[in-house]
């Protein structure tokens, strides 16, 4: 199967463009959405010291779980979870959802009574209590120290200061520590509180939690990350969904064009290619204004008609200079033989020497066939064009035919007053062609037919004969050079086996065509169209 | 007759002077294009049998000179190589007629009787041989007031037989005059042509002109010499 050059373009480009798209798309989600768990983290502790610092919120857990639906903008109550421990892990309140077997307050220091603790108040590395994706690498996002200005984001709240260093680093495991107290020259102040953020499953979802241990207390946020997530998907995906067959219909829009602009010079060229035949090797494709890979094609094109033209041109010239040397002395031993018979006492002798001037003459027809051909196929058959009286020139063929034959029935139809633009030189030869193989191949007791009628546009001649049967392969060869029927052979009937080749030449060069009209088995109908002389002047 | 023939094949040139001068013809003979240009332009000649290939001044340059030069004397081309090409090239050049080689010496004979018969404009309408009479025009026969219909080809066979009485025409020549080049040569159909002429002849109420037509064995048919 071929496929158009076209449809490959566009089905390589949009394939390259939809897997770009598609890395674009999984790229910017995994941005966006390491992004979106940092701003939900700083959210997450904002909430968590909110409930630190406002110890009036375990009053009404339903309003604070409302409340915080809102502000971190999930839709269900049960996609946020809250616990607060007062003093020895003993729950002050929490919300329902709320299950024990989340350990992740377990690592933080037991509120107490006793201030003291107060300064070494920061998770442990590598405490047993603490899940193992607890074990988080150290270096980069060091927390910034307390001298740092706060960012505008948090202007009220000093313990998250802003990471002037740019965004946040999503290296860094589920869990980001923005504990300014695990400073190791142990600067803290007052009031201030680890917040420590971490994943954790629970209920068959994923949570993101914040979490602190204050002096007095320990208290955890939790939100449903895929709950969070749910808007910013949407909005993604209605993004996507506008984008990507926009996409598509582009690059399939570019490749159309592309593949035209490509496809352009290449279809002048071939258009170019398609107007040169063998009668016009002599023309040339211009280059002209083309870009350089088809100026070279073109050259390319150019040297191989070159030698094309110059092979043709001496095979052309062969077969012309050929039958020329053979003309000379063709003409001095038909001229001595002529002589000879003259002068030649014995009707014998007279009889030899018709008989040699009856060669000489075929050797010649041959010789003059094989030069109009060589001209006909170098595209010079130069025709003199005169108005030739088809008519008569029909009637005279009819007559021909009716003096050869003995017993056959010639038949003929010719349309008064024909008259066509023609070589009449040319033309006589053609008929008497075509007059001579009806009468040769015509059987004992068959028929020649000859008709003749103006057509529109043109005059048709077609000449037939009832024959021996001849098949559809031997019909093909007909106008094949050297080609003789099996009963010219059979028969030892004479013949060059040239001329109804040269007759399709002679009918070409005047514009119009001479062909086999399928027929009965038994018949053989030559058909040849003359165009007239406004039509001939097109061709 | 007077003939000037531009010709640089020796042998060719010795076979056409022969021919010619045995029928009556005075024969000039040049061997390249530069001389017979100039011998050209003595107007004397009746005549111009021209080669195209010639060394010097080929012969369609030579063609293109003496017309240029106003000289209008009858040309008949002897064309070879490409002769379809020359041929369109000669007439359009001015020449009045050619002969493709290989050529009867006795068509050329023929051709030059026909060209100076038409361009001295003493245009003969008509073609006697004792009794026989052909009109040209109406492309009828008569003989003794008698009418003889006869085809095209019967009339311009006989007409050539009737241009040199007494002289032997084989069938070869007698094909290529009547029927053009290319007609089957294998063909007898110079034979039954004759035989028709004779038939038609045969009809007529006068005997001693009902067989003008001889054959000649072995060599070809010639219309019987007048006493």
């Amino acid at each position: 199967m071929t496929v158009s050059f076209r449809t490959r373009v566009i089905v390589l480009a949009t394939l390259t463009v939809s897997a770009t798209v598609a890395a674009v798309v999984f790229v910017g989600w995994s941005r966006i959405v390491k992004f979106e768990l940092t701003r939900l983290d700083e959210r997450l502790c904002m909430e968590l010291r909110r409930i630190d610092t406002q110890p009036g919120m375990g009053q009404d857990v339903a309003r604070l779980q409302n409340d915080l639906m809102s502000k971190l903008r999930v839709s269900a109550p049960e996609q946020v979870m809250v616990r607060v421990e007062s003093v020895a892990g003993r729950p002050a309140f929490q919300t329902a959802n709320w299950s024990d077997d989340i350990n992740l307050l377990r690592g933080l220091p037991l509120p107490s009574d006793d201030a003291s603790a107060l300064t070494g108040a920061r998770p442990v590395d590598g405490s047993p209590e603490r899940p193992p994706r607890a074990e988080r690498p150290r270096g980069p996002n060091r927390p910034p120290g307390p001298d740092r200005p706060p960012g505008p984001g948090y202007p009220a709240v000093e313990e998250r200061p802003p990471r002037p260093d740019g965004p946040p680093a999503f290296e860094r495991s589920a869990e980001a520590d923005f504990a300014p107290g695990a400073q190791p020259d142990g600067r803290s102040r007052p009031g201030q509180r680890n917040c420590q953020v971490s994943s954790f499953e629970a209920q068959g979802k994923q949570w993101r939690a914040a979490f602190t241990a204050q002096p007095r207390q320990r208290s955890l946020v939790a939100v449903d990350v895929a709950a969070t997530q749910a808007e910013l998907q949407n909005a993604y995906r209605s993004a996507l969904a506008l984008v990507i067959p926009l996409a598509l219909l582009l690059t399939g829009l570019g490749a159309l064009l592309l593949s035209s602009m490509t496809m352009s010079p290449v279809n002048r060229l071939r258009n170019a290619m398609k107007s040169v035949d063998q009668k016009a090797l002599a023309q040339r494709l211009a280059t002209g204004d083309e870009d350089r890979e088809f100026k070279e094609l073109i050259a390319a094109y150019n040297t191989m008609l070159e030698r094309l033209a110059l092979s043709f041109r001496q095979a052309s010239r062969f077969s012309s200079d050929a039958a020329h040397e053979l003309q000379t002395p063709l003409t001095i031993l038909q001229g001595h033989l002529e002589r000879a018979l003259y002068s030649a006492g014995h009707s014998s002798d007279k009889s030899d020497l018709t008989v040699m001037l009856d060669e000489v003459g075929r050797l010649s027809a041959i010789t003059r066939k094989l030069l109009l051909l060589s001209q006909a196929d170098a595209g010079h058959l130069a025709l003199h064009l005169t108005p030739v009286v088809l008519t008569a020139m029909l009637q005279g063929l009819v007559l021909d035919a009716d003096m050869l034959t003995t017993g056959q029935e010639v038949a003929s139809t010719i349309a008064p007053g024909l008259v066509v633009q023609a070589d009449a030189l040319l033309l006589t030869q053609l008929f008497n062609n075509l007059i001579t193989n009806a009468v040769r191949y015509c059987l004992p007791h068959g028929r020649i037919e000859v008709l003749a009628q103006r057509l529109p546009g043109g005059v048709e001649v077609v000449f037939a004969n009832s024959t021996s049967a001849i098949s559809a392969d031997a019909r093909a060869q007909f106008f094949d050079r050297f080609y003789r029927g099996d009963a010219a052979h059979n028969r030892q009937v004479e013949g060059s086996g040239l001329g109804l080749s040269l007759a399709r030449e002679i009918a070409k060069a005047h514009g119009g065509e001479l062909s086999l009209v399928p027929s009965a088995l038994t018949q053989v109908r030559m058909r040849l169209w003359l165009p007239d002389a406004a039509a001939q002047a097109a061709h | 007759m007077k003939i000037l023939l531009v010709e640089d094949e020796r042998k060719i040139a010795d076979l056409v002077c022969e021919g010619m001068a045995g029928r009556g013809m005075e024969v000039v003979h040049c061997e390249n294009g530069n001389t017979g240009f100039d011998a050209a332009c003595d107007t004397s000649f009746d005549a111009i049998v021209l080669d195209i290939m010639l060394p010097g001044r080929d012969g369609l340059s030579v063609l293109k000179g003496l017309r240029t030069a106003g000289i209008k004397t009858p040309i008949i081309l002897l064309t070879a190589r490409n002769y379809l090409g020359d041929r369109v090239e000669g007439l359009n050049q001015g020449a009045d007629d050619y002969l493709a080689k290989p050529f009867f010496v006795e068509e050329l004979v023929a051709r030059i009787h026909a060209l100076v018969r038409r361009v001295s404009s003493e245009r003969q309408n008509t073609v006697e041989v004792g009794a026989l009479v052909l009109d040209r025009i109406s492309r009828q026969a008569t003989c003794h007031g008698q009418t003889i219909e006869l085809t095209t080809r019967e009339f311009t066979l006989l007409e050539y037989l009737m241009r040199s009485p007494g002289q032997v025409f084989t069938r070869s020549q007698i094909l290529e005059h009547v029927w053009g080049y290319d007609f089957d040569p294998s063909t007898n159909i110079v034979d039954v042509c004759i035989k028709r002429i004779r038939s038609k002849m045969a009809l007529l109420t006068d005997a001693a002109d009902a067989s003008p037509i001889e054959a000649v064995r072995g060599a070809g048919y010639r219309f019987r010499p007048q006493p």
